[in-house]
């Protein structure tokens, strides 16, 4: 065993945990080595003084205090649950003592319940004639519940369109006029509201686009009246034309005098006087032509 | 005659006073801890109790700081409340309790590296002997005076290892299992920390000799 093996094992002699031989030929080797004996001797020492050091030193009380306060706080939160802590672990162990607790078990367990309600369910539940019935009664039901629904939210959008006009700003009335096109089959009130918005509504784009709205219902008796009124007392030359060519395209008779009277106003826009002038020339021809109809860029909804 | 004196000099773990109560009831520690994971927390008082001090004599041989290591103590005690559910049926209570001291105390170490701690005057009053006190004349007083004095020289890591294996009288397999490292490691770790502890000293004392 040479100096340095021996220096390695000091601790494990130190401890006394080195095996007996081996701690045996360490004591041959220091018998014999100075420079091993001074080291062995060294540690020795420096560990003996190290041990005189009292390895439990004294805290102050308030170490104590603070430690059972803390204790104390601790418990009471754990005491304020414990109740149903307590419980459901009685319940857990109820249930861990009354089920099988190996896999193998378990799964036999859960095929023998599946095969008791299919055997029950085969034995005892095979008389389902009331069934059908109830599912026909029912469905019969449902339908005539869905046509209400629907009459209703038809009535509920005429009534959003028709409370929307009433709106202060130019573009929320547009877009009232605009959506009131999706509705297929508007009642009087929507459009009565919208012939109203054409003769009245002070903005020159919200009349335009009630034009455009109303074409789609202009079969209407009562649009027809509308736009017939509202015409004479149009100024804006775009609206005029729009309705002039609406009521062409419609083959209004009674339009005939007030195409009449504007193709002459001299006061006119000379646009507005050019398309009612065509206009009385389409609805006096004995057999209708085309022409306009193609030429309506303002209202392509019409067809 | 030489090899006489050495084997008698043997310092035995078994003769030194045994502080670490692990050596007195660990199966009752145990038991203890368990009983407090399941809800009983003032049963935690009887193991403060066992533990208390060593874990200060660890945190004040460790830091030097008597006020600061009540706290730390006090922290490893709230720490074990706080985790008590991951205590494990297989384990040993003085193991975990270490394990987590060492933590605490490298978080404290953590702290007041970017922290300077101010000198805190409870340690003055509490600590007169950090220097040779002036009646303390008696040759083992000022060997004990001197020997902390040197022990608080030492690099921190020989520190810890001093500290656990000769204050705290963990065996090397525990310390390797707490410092996450072989036995062999620990060994090692320790001779050097003793040829250290031993320079340090011999050092002081002429200091003070002269």
């Amino acid at each position: 065993m040479n100096c340095q093996r021996v220096q390695d094992y000091f601790i494990d002699y130190q401890d006394g945990t080195l095996p007996p031989d081996e701690s045996a030929l360490l004591r041959t080797h220091l018998a014999s080595c100075p420079t091993c004996q001074r080291e062995w001797s060294a540690l020795q020492e420096i560990t003996r003084k190290l041990d005189t050091l009292p390895a439990d030193e004294t805290p102050s009380p308030r170490l104590r205090e603070q430690f059972y306060a803390m204790l104390e706080t601790h418990q009471r939160d754990a005491d304020s649950v414990s109740p149903f802590a307590l419980a459901r672990s009685r319940i857990d162990r109820f249930f861990a003592a009354l089920l099988p607790s190996t896999p193998a078990l378990q799964f036999a367990g859960a095929l023998t319940a599946l095969a008791v309600g299919v055997f029950a369910g085969a034995r005892y539940f095979h008389a389902p004639a009331p069934v059908p019935a109830a599912v026909v009664d029912s469905s019969a039901k449902h339908e005539k519940e869905i046509a209400d629904l629907k009459a209703q939210m038809k009535e509920m959008g005429s009534l959003v369109a028709a409370s929307l006009l009433q709106q202060k700003s130019t573009s929320e009335r547009m877009q009232t006029v605009l959506a009131t096109m999706d509705l297929k089959s508007p009642d009087r009130k929507v459009l009565s509201d919208l012939v109203g918005a054409l003769a009245f509504d002070p903005s020159v784009n919200v009349r335009l686009s009630a034009v455009e709205a109303l074409a789609q219902h202009a079969d209407d008796r009562l649009v027809r009246a509308g736009l017939l009124s509202a015409l004479p007392r149009e100024s804006a030359p775009l609206v005029q034309v729009a309705m002039i060519e609406l009521l062409t395209s419609i083959r209004e008779p009674d339009a005939v005098p007030i195409f009449d009277r504007i193709s002459r106003d001299e006061t006119a826009d000379k646009d507005v006087r050019e398309s009612a002038r065509r206009a009385l020339a389409v609805l006096r021809a004995p057999s209708p032509t085309d022409t306009l109809k193609n030429n309506q860029p303002s209202n392509p909804l019409v067809s | 005659m030489l090899l006489a004196e050495a084997t008698q000099l043997r310092v035995h773990t078994e003769s030194s006073p045994a502080s670490l109560p692990a050596t007195v009831d660990a199966e009752n520690d145990h038991e203890l801890m368990i009983a407090v994971r399941a809800g009983e927390i003032r049963r935690l008082g009887e193991l403060f109790e066992r533990y208390h001090k060593p874990l200060y004599g660890f945190f004040v041989r460790l830091t030097n700081q008597p006020s600061a290591s009540e706290d730390l103590v006090q922290i490893v005690f709230y720490r074990i409340l706080k985790y008590r559910h991951t205590y494990r049926d297989e384990g040993k209570f003085s193991a975990w309790i270490y394990h987590l001291a060492r933590k605490v105390a490298a978080d404290h170490f953590r702290k007041s590296a970017s922290t300077p701690t101010p000198a805190d005057p409870v340690d003055f009053e509490n600590h007169p002997d950090q220097d040779p006190a002036p009646d303390a004349q008696a040759a083992t007083s000022d060997d004990v005076a001197l020997m902390r004095r040197a022990l608080a020289r030492v690099s921190h890591e020989h520190r810890e290892v001093l500290v656990l294996s000769r204050l705290q009288h963990l065996n090397h397999s525990e310390i390797s299992r707490l410092l996450d490292c072989s036995v062999g490691a620990v060994k090692v770790r320790a001779h050097r920390a003793l040829k250290e502890l031993r320079e340090v000293y011999f050092k002081i004392r002429k200091e003070a000799a002269a």
